[in-house]
């Protein structure tokens, strides 16, 4: 048993000893690399350690939680003494509980979460990746005027779950990324591109020079963008702008927000929302996925939730204090850092792809929107409204022509599941556990001029 | 991409700010001797400067939902961050123990960005005392945690208690009494101590025909808890509450060109989003802001006079240093219509051949600072705010807003409005939903055709994002027209 999990096991036993019924520690313990670019040179690096502790105990049907960076024998005690000293203060839940022997159950094996070539990498192959990455930018086009940034980096983390109601557990993971955001110029235009990748697996990760190349291609493809006039549409989002989409929905599937009827889903559990070639699926066992992980952060075997299946809401997501107050079940859905308690959060979110090549959406569609990047929040979860900036190309005839920027569509979450058309077989994870591929609705207001 | 926002809806997890343990606090953070030691450690290899940051946060977070206090948490985060800087190079490492082995191990991480092998040096730092913006006696970590549950159940209260319509009440505060200390090769050492509070309200109030509107407030800034006796919750919760019930029943958005009335206050944001970023160093020396080599240029309405300033008393984005250790000013960002300045930290001043703004903020020692906002303001004008909505015959006036986000290279920006009504020859109309305006930073500002004399500062809830940093910031402005403003929204026609 490695120190850590010790550790852990060790503050869970001084808070029961402290007067806690039940007491859970939750520790994480890092290191991260990371170097960024400009111009051929070395901008910055950094490389630094970190950890931290979050304890939560429950007394006398009261919950108590605090967490410390400070893992001296002396800052450890003080974490879960001060976690027992504040339940005592709190008011008394009938809810309140850490998850029971049963939901802890036992998890299933996620296959491999670490890379040891991500683990040993060198700093060196950090600052060869983003040159690499930044020259195949400016080699793409001559309009490639200069980079916000490109980085590329790395970082290792391991967490430890101890909990009294049966279950110590430990689970550890890799990840690496490359990043660039080159600005084009022309006509006295500035337009950013953005394209990045982000994995587990150093054998999984685009190249830095396909990175750099499809970076510089976006943010040239945007030089002269306008504003066109206002107009309901076909409208595609790729699947950078699906993913946020997707994101949205799944902030309305959240088992709280639907307990409090703070969600346009609340109401619509087992109804049809979209066409059968619409599901939706949280799955926290999704191979090599960047969100995988055998149990969620207070210890509950994660799996696979469809929220969305073949168009009919069929579950919304929990973690187990909120499954306990709406007399559901927990999903594996409890998401957190060391600093504070669980809360409901997604793991590997995607839209199932389908058959189709994206071309084939843009070539059906006589004038409409394609969607590249959204400003703003997004969707509202409790009205479904949605209206945000965008910017993308404009479709005319079928083709992508000219690029379009001071914007914005609307709509609303229910609506637009009902218009959504047509799914492409793009799917992808780009930078984040959430992944989409191409989407297309039937109408959405684009306002402009 | 930058963008300033109200409080999270539901905190998430790992926004949720760190928290708070009371423990004797020790003078000084690091003895100067070990400041000196990590110094000379830092420049061992040859570097040009070296910079030492010392932060201990204590955070309280109180959570109520349902009418019951969901949790209380308190906790401490504490760490060193090391900068060494070689020509245009910069090293950074961190460590979160606090011990002389593990620091002296960051130290010289972060050296390794320099190549030379440098003579041993002695780097001495004297201690520089740091102005006051902000008098908190009693650290807010040394207030009892049931005192702040209190604020939060007569939150609750009045909430619900002002309209049967109210379903659901989310209420949460917090506050962290951050602690830091600043040494560097110029000699330079001090410390600040920075209490910051912040209480939220969110509310859904239920309509007709199962219509859900929500409301959200806030209010705070670097205050002593005695702040909530003059300001009390009760307050900020029936604003969460009023405007939820006042724009159940809006109507869809017209969509397509019209004419704004900004209300004064938090409307702010706007001139955040739409020149604050753009006018902050990093963006400038790389040529990627659309703002960059513009200075002594027109690049807004004459009306426009924009202000940072990092001295405002007790408010929420002031600073008495900046995370470099310098102290923080008042700068005139645009003075009627024309570019005056940008938004320095020391690193982009060294390589502009600038001084730096006291604009360096990190979030905390696991960054390296970046320029950024403190307050941004627009300065008042001479219009009446009843004469700037009287004149409009047909508009959309703008009461409280979500939060914005900018793209700084081609300016573009939205600012989402939670509270909108209709102008209807000069009055107030029906309220509107899902409004957004959309625009592009100098071309908007161009269009400011009128500025009230009712200058006013958000109630202190801003938090503004940058390369995923969060800070707290303020933002101010009277009530302002702008013409030609493209809203988006659902009606076409």
């Amino acid at each position: 048993m490695s120190n850590y999990e010790q550790l852990a096991k060790k503050v869970v036993q001084r808070a029961k000893k402290k007067g806690a019924q039940q007491a859970e520690a939750f520790l994480e313990v890092g290191r991260q690399s990371s170097v960024r670019v400009r111009e051929g040179q070395v901008e910055d690096l950094t490389e630094a350690t970190s950890k931290g502790v979050g304890v939560r105990v429950i007394v006398k049907d009261r919950l108590g939680f605090a967490f410390t960076s400070d893992f001296t024998p002396s800052g450890l005690d003080r974490v879960a003494d001060l976690a027992v000293q504040l339940a005592e203060a709190a008011a008394p839940n009938k809810l309140n509980g850490l998850p029971t022997r049963n939901e802890l159950g036992k998890s299933v094996d996620p296959g491999p979460l670490f890379d040891p070539k991500v683990a040993g990498l060198a700093g060196d192959w950090k600052i060869r990746a983003a040159l690499e990455a930044e020259k195949a930018g400016r080699d793409e086009d001559a309009r490639v005027a200069t980079f916000d940034s490109v980085s590329a980096g790395d970082f290792v983390t391991e967490v430890y779950l101890a909990s009294s109601e049966g279950m110590t557990g430990s689970h550890s993971g890799t990840y690496v990324y490359i990043v660039a955001v080159p600005v084009a110029s022309e006509a006295g235009q500035l337009q950013t591109g953005y394209w990045l990748d982000y994995k587990r697996f150093l054998d999984d990760l685009e190249s830095p020079e396909s990175i750099g190349r499809e970076a510089a291609r976006r943010a040239v493809r945007m030089l002269g963008a306008r504003q066109v006039k206002t107009q309901q549409v076909p409208v595609l989002f790729d699947p950078l702008v699906a993913a946020s989409f997707v994101g949205n929905l799944a902030t309305a599937a959240d088992g709280n927000a639907v307990h409090q009827k703070a969600s346009v889903l609340a109401s619509l559990k087992g109804k049809r929302l979209a066409g059968s070639h619409v599901t939706l699926v949280d799955d926290g066992l999704l191979a090599r996925g960047l969100a995988t992980t055998p149990f969620d952060g207070e210890g509950v075997p994660t799996r696979r939730t469809p929220i969305l299946d073949q168009g009919v809401l069929t579950h919304f997501l929990y973690d187990a204090f909120t499954a306990r107050k709406a007399k559901a079940r927990t999903t594996g859905n409890a998401a957190r850092g060391y600093n504070a308690l669980p809360g409901i959060g997604t793991t590997n979110l995607y839209l199932e792809p389908g058959q189709r090549a994206p071309e084939e959406l843009i070539r059906e569609v006589d004038q409409g929107l394609y969607v590249t990047a959204l400003l703003g929040h997004g969707a509202d979860p409790v009205s479904g409204d949605l209206s945000a900036g965008a910017t993308g190309l404009w479709i005319h005839k079928g083709e992508l022509t000219h690029p379009v920027q001071e914007v914005t569509v609307a709509g609303n979450l229910l609506q637009m599941l009902t218009d959504l058309d047509a799914v492409a077989s793009d799917l992808q994870f780009r930078g984040g556990p959430v992944g989409a591929p191409t989407v297309r609705f039937r109408q959405l207001t684009v306002s402009g001029a | 991409m930058p963008r300033a926002s109200a409080p999270p809806r539901r905190a998430r997890p790992s926004q949720l700010a760190p928290l708070a343990t009371r423990q004797p606090a020790p003078a000084p953070l690091l003895p100067s001797g070990l400041l000196e030691r990590l110094l000379a450690e830092a420049m061992a290899r040859g570097g040009d400067f070296a910079e030492v940051y010392v932060e201990r946060t204590s955070t309280t977070a109180v959570v109520l939902e349902e009418s019951r206090i969901r949790s209380a948490q308190v906790g401490l985060v504490q760490g060193v961050g090391v900068r060494v800087i070689a020509g245009a190079k910069v090293g950074y490492a961190y460590s979160d123990d606090w011990d002389e082995p593990a620091l002296v191990r960051a130290a010289r991480t972060a050296a390794m960005i320099a190549q030379g092998g440098g003579a041993e040096r002695a780097f001495p730092v004297h201690r520089a005392p740091v102005p006051s913006h902000y008098r908190v006696a009693t650290p807010l970590e040394d207030v009892a945690v049931a005192l702040k549950t209190k604020l939060l159940t007569r939150a609750d209260r009045a909430a619900r208690g002002f309209d049967s319509r109210i379903q659901q009440v989310n209420a949460t505060y917090v506050d962290q009494t951050r602690r830091i200390a600043v040494a560097n090769t110029n000699g330079h050492y001090c410390e600040d101590t920075q209490d910051l509070c912040r209480l939220a309200v969110h509310v859904v109030a239920l309509g007709k025909g199962n219509e859900r509107r929500t409301g959200m407030y806030g209010g705070g800034g670097r205050v002593p808890f005695t702040h909530w006796d003059l300001h009390p919750p009760e307050e900020v919760a029936r604003e969460a509450a009023r405007q939820a019930v006042a724009t159940l029943g809006a109507v869809d958005c017209a969509a397509g060109p019209q004419t704004v009335v900004l209300a004064p206050g938090w409307s702010g944001i706007l001139l955040h989003e739409a020149v604050g970023h753009g006018l902050e160093a990093d963006f400038i020396r790389k040529g990627t802001s659309l703002f960059a080599g513009k200075l002594g240029e027109k690049v807004a309405s004459e009306l426009v006079t924009v202000i940072d300033d990092g001295t405002v008393a007790s408010a929420r984005g002031s600073i008495n240093v900046d995370d470099e250790g310098t102290p923080a000013e008042r700068k005139v960002l645009i003075e009627k219509g024309v570019l005056k300045g940008y938004l320095y930290d020391s690193l982009n001043a060294k390589l502009m051949g600038q001084r730096s703004t006291g604009s360096g903020r990190r979030e905390t020692f696991k960054s390296m600072p970046l320029p950024r906002m403190t307050n941004t303001f627009l300065a008042p004008g001479d219009h009446a705010p009843e004469d700037i909505l009287g004149e409009v015959k047909r508009g959309l006036y703008c009461a409280t807003f979500g939060g914005g986000q900018v793209d700084i290279s081609n300016g573009n920006f939205v600012f989402e409005v939670s509270e909108a009504y209709q102008i209807e020859d000069g009055k107030l109309g029906r309220p509107v939903k899902n409004a957004i305006l959309v625009g592009v930073g100098p071309e908007a500002l161009k269009n400011v055709t009128r500025v009230g004399c009712d200058p006013r500062p958000d109630p202190g809830m801003g938090v503004c994002v940058k390369d995923g940093q969060m800070l707290p910031v303020g933002v101010g402005l009277p009530t302002v027209r702008i013409d030609n403003v493209t809203v988006g929204g659902t009606r076409v026609g």
